[in-house]
């Protein structure tokens, strides 16, 4: 049994970020149920639990300078650059996510912080997920970040749409998370392999092509289950309803944090864990990658209603950011650089969809948009700044992520890959303008009127319309940064 | 180099941006200086480019001038030159773009968005004109969709919606194959140099294998001919040239085609000159294909535009020939013929407009007659059809000859086949000629059609003094295409020597 001490002694530092996460939202909970509380307190203490988050993962950036890649907390948890890029970007999503959503939490009557404490824990769940070594960590991690979004989709309660998204979204997730729990399960039957780096040990114990069956399929189940927090085909069935369904200003979070946390720990996984092995998994990752960026431009041309292509193309995009992950340690630093470029336009085109219907609306057809530019310059340029950005057009940090995948790729003599994701950019090109056309060039009778943006909106949205320019233009510093988590590895 | 020069080439691609700029910030209501405004900031970019043709430098082969480190961790810069052709090219875009700043009514020129695109686009023109390596050719070639897309989008006629859709898939869908080649070129220049430089100085010192030179030439230049466009590239041009604003049709037609074929002079040929020597034969097939499919369809189209529209698709036919013949004097008459088709076509666009502004309307059927009303403006048509079809004297002549005298040696039947898109030209021209302007006035509207104004006379006899320079004294700009030429023809006959 571990004495006073040793808890003491234990180094709090590496879950720092998770724990203020968890602390701002029970006093959260705790002022909102029992005392009185004045809105600006509760203010003030959100916005110190993320600043106090943001400082906590600075402190691990410290303590990683001095410790190097280490395991705490008996081996359950992992500092590596992995996890600090996954916890920076986490942080920068809830950052620039969370005004919309403390917003809109007081036009939902009598539920003014539930919204803002789930967003809190969710996040919180997702950095324990990115800093996990122990499975089963990996799998609490996600839990509490996948069941606090199941309950954000559904916050409007008098939503018919929102209540949809939430039932849809807790079934197939749980199905999902279901599946997970007996890979992992497998992975522990066959070869007592309970994480990250034990599998490493495992396999280089009984060599690559010893590894038995069951092992095998327990990671495949891991894998799917992570797939469908991407939403990569086929296991994206759930993205579009879920996005169109959940009140508009919270789904640039629940997608960002999601797809951020999944893939961070996929990367890691295939990158740590598998190394050797992935030739094992190149079919089935090349089949899902195939069918994610077929499924998603073919269903994307298709759709009237901009959540929904949003999600569609998110499903291209999951294809994009997969490729480079499974194909080797270079491939996965150009996809960092996609995963953190796409997670700033995916934020900055939501930030502008509820500036636009407002947080909590569900649904968002394209009609919305129609003469947007004729009152709203601002919004419209950053609009089509972001969606020119996930085109992939050059001078935004859309071109220069799919150039350094493509050329990794390449390298990797991945050449059916590279045809298949450069023919989906075509397409790309089709439902990405339509929506510019839409708000910028069609005469339409009845124009969108004048939206006034808050400031908050308006710094946010200019920041990141900004961000993706400047990347466009001056990448080395995120390059760099993402191929520093991966030297390790090389 | 010196120094001054590079801050004056750097000036010809960020002015018209500054420019751009400017005109965004103006206020709205003062409308009416959008167009003296944009004369004079297209007047730098025109001064800079005239003053840069008149330099000794100007008529050298390639020369690479700059390079800043771009993406330091992959090693790739950006490197920035230009060869005599360049130079060329600059100088046919920043006239163009002046004379259609002049040439547009004031439904266009008091439009912020109209006057800011057309900079947006000489900028994005110059990059590529000017770019000496791959990266930047292929963004600056994208970055032209982008001001493209509302021109057309925005400005353009009643069916602006499928043309500009069209003419964005077709433009991307040939760029993929660009980009994939530049990735391909990049892992191989890495594989012999340690970095993925991509700038032509290095590419050209880069050994390829046959396999390796076929697929990239093969990439390459299938993403350049969607651009030219080659014969069953082409569908998208005459609907883009129909329903793009008058300004877009010049510029499309003058200087976008030649985006191009400048790229396959600049990138496939020189490069992949094995890959090059391999297809050539499929590409004069194709292009004699082109020269006569785009001269019969001319023929039988109603509307004026579009026969202009399927003319360009004949001309750049020619172009292509010359091009895929790859000998010295096919080659000076393909970058000849380029210029000629710029002035040509530009000026063609340029006068539909005019009548088009009188009109809206531009079905041949709907005119004329004309020459009674509008003499001046039939005796313009008259001449500039003359240096569409070829006459000796004027600018068409002066190409079509050298290419079909140069493409002779290499394919004489295709040449001789080739031959005939002049008879046919001839056809075309003449006939809607006739159609249009001579014979009785039928319409009670076109009795009382204003002859060319001042502004329009201005905007378009330059352009017309221009096809008469060429045609009387072509060795003027002769020396301007000779060592681009020259230099590719030597390796044309290197590789094929060796094949022997």
């Amino acid at each position: 049994m571990n004495t006073i001490s040793e808890i003491i002694g234990l180094n709090w530092i590496v879950i720092g970020p998770t724990l203020a996460l968890v602390a701002t939202a029970l006093i959260l909970l705790f002022c909102t149920i029992t005392v009185e509380t004045s809105d600006t307190t509760k203010k003030v203490v959100t916005i110190s639990g993320i600043f106090a988050t943001l400082f906590s993962i600075f402190l691990k950036f410290g303590l990683f300078f001095t410790d190097g890649t280490s395991s705490y907390f008996s081996e359950k948890i992992l500092l590596d650059e992995f996890s600090l890029f996954g916890n920076v970007l986490l942080g920068l999503v809830l950052l620039f996510n969370f005004y919309p959503i403390w917003n809109s939490s007081y036009e939902l009557k009598e539920k003014t912080t539930e919204a803002v404490i789930l967003t809190l824990m969710s996040t919180a769940g997702f950095m324990l997920m990115v800093d996990s070594e122990n499975f089963m960590m990996l799998f609490i991690g996600l839990e509490i970040g996948s069941i606090s979004l199941y309950a954000l989709a559904g916050i409007n309660k008098g939503s018919l749409l929102s209540n949809e998204a939430s039932l849809k979204y807790f079934l197939l997730g749980s199905l999902a998370s279901c599946v997970l729990v007996y890979g992992i399960s497998l992975m522990y039957v066959s070869l007592s392999i309970t994480g990250v780096y034990e599998t490493t040990i495992a396999i280089s114990f009984i060599g690559a092509e010893n590894i038995p069956l069951t092992t095998l399929i327990g990671f495949l189940l891991l894998i799917i289950g992570l797939l469908f927090k991407v939403a990569a085909a086929p296991f994206q069935s759930w993205a579009p309803d879920v996005y169109q369904g959940s009140p508009t200003g919270y789904v640039g979070f629940m997608a960002s944090s999601a797809k951020v946390a999944s893939f961070i720990v996929l990367a890691r996984l295939c990158v740590v864990s598998l190394g050797f092995t992935m030739d094992k998994f190149e079919l089935f990752f090349t089949a899902v990658i195939i069918l994610s960026i077929f499924v998603g431009s073919l269903f994307a041309t298709v759709q009237t209603d901009m959540k929904r292509l949003i999600a569609y193309s998110g499903v291209v995009q999951s294809g994009f950011i997969l490729s480079g992950i499974t194909s080797g340690v270079n491939g996965t630093s150009a996809s960092l650089f996609y995963l953190a470029a796409y997670v700033i336009q995916l934020t900055g085109i939501f930030l502008i969809f509820s500036a636009i219907t407002g947080e909590l609306s569900s649904d968002f057809s394209m009609d919305n948009l129609s003469g947007l530019f004729v009152e709203n310059k601002f919004i419209t340029i950053c609009f089509s700044i972001f969606m020119l950005g996930l085109a992939g057009l050059p001078l935004t940090s859309g071109f220069i992520s799919k150039f350094i995948l493509i050329t990794n790729l390449w390298s990797y003599e991945k050449y059916i890959l590279v045809f298949a994701l450069m023919l989906s950019t075509v397409a790309g090109f089709y439902f990405y303008l339509k929506p510019i056309w839409v708000a910028a060039i069609d005469k339409p009778d009845a124009v969108v009127s004048k939206i006034t943006l808050k400031l908050n909106d308006k710094i946010s949205i200019g920041m990141l319309a900004g961000i993706t320019i400047l990347l466009g233009l001056f990448p080395n510093i995120l390059i760099n940064i993402s191929r520093w988590v991966i030297q390790n590895y090389l | 180099m010196d120094v001054k020069l590079i801050g004056l080439i750097y000036t010809l691609i960020l002015f018209p941006l500054i420019g751009a700029f400017v005109i965004f910030i103006m206020p709205k209501r003062r409308s009416e200086l959008f167009q003296p405004l944009a004369l004079l900031l297209s007047m730098i970019p025109f001064s800079i480019s005239l003053y840069l043709f008149s330099n000794s430098n100007s008529k050298s082969a390639y020369q690479e001038f700059d390079s800043i480190n771009w993406i330091s961790a992959y090693g790739i810069k950006i490197s920035l030159g230009f060869s005599g052709m360049s130079h060329l090219l600059l100088s046919l875009t920043s006239v163009l773009v002046l004379l259609s700043f002049l040439s547009v009514t004031e439904k266009y020129s008091r439009s912020k968005g109209f006057v800011g695109s057309i900079l947006i686009l000489h900028s994005a023109v110059n990059g590529v004109f000017l770019s000496g390596d791959l990266l930047s050719l292929f963004i600056f070639f994208e970055a032209i969709l982008i001001p493209m897309y509302f021109l057309m989008g925005v400005w353009g006629g009643e069916n602006r919606r499928y043309a500009t859709i069209k003419f964005i898939i077709y433009t991307v869908f040939g760029s993929i194959f660009i980009f994939i080649g530049t990735v391909y070129t990049g892992i191989i220049s890495y594989s012999q140099n340690g970095t993925i430089a991509l700038d032509f100085v290095t590419l050209s010192n880069i050994t390829f294998t046959t396999e390796q030179s076929k697929a990239l030439f093969l990439l390459f230049t299938f993403g350049f001919l969607v651009k030219v466009p080659l014969f069953p590239l082409h569908t998208w041009l005459p609907d883009a040239h129909v329903e793009a604003p008058t300004a877009g049709s010049i510029l499309l037609a003058g200087v976008l085609l030649k985006v191009g074929a400048y790229g396959i002079l600049r990138v496939s040929i020189p490069l992949f000159t094995e890959g090059f020597i391999e297809y050539r034969f499929i590409i004069a097939v194709l292009s004699v294909i082109g020269i006569i499919y785009g001269a019969v369809v001319a023929i039988a189209q109603i509307d004026i535009k579009k026969l202009i529209a399927y003319s360009s698709i004949s001309h750049m036919g020619f172009v292509m020939l010359g091009i895929s013949a790859g000998n010295l004097l096919s080659l000076e008459g393909a970058i000849i013929q380029m210029i000629n088709h710029g002035i040509t076509s530009g000026a063609l666009f340029m006068l539909v407009g005019f009548i088009y502004d009188r009109r809206h309307t531009r079905r041949i059927s709907d005119f004329g007659g004309l020459k009674i009303t509008m003499p001046k403006y039939a005796a313009i048509f008259l001449f500039t059809s003359f240096a569409s079809i070829g006459l000796p004297g004027l600018n068409g002549f002066v190409g079509e000859f050298m290419i079909l005298m140069g493409s002779f040696s290499t394919f004489k039947l295709l040449s001789a086949v080739a031959a005939f898109g002049v008879v046919l030209a001839a056809i075309y021209m003449l006939w809607a000629y006739q159609r249009i302007f001579t014979g009785e006035i039928q319409y009670e509207e076109n009795k009382n059609l204003k002859d060319l104004n001042t502004r329009e006379l201005v905007s378009v006899l330059p352009l017309l003094f221009l096809m008469l320079i060429i045609g009387v004294y072509p060795t003027f700009i002769e020396g301007y295409v000779l060592n681009d030429a020259q230099m590719i023809s030597d390796l044309v006959q290197l590789f094929s020597g060796g094949l022997n």
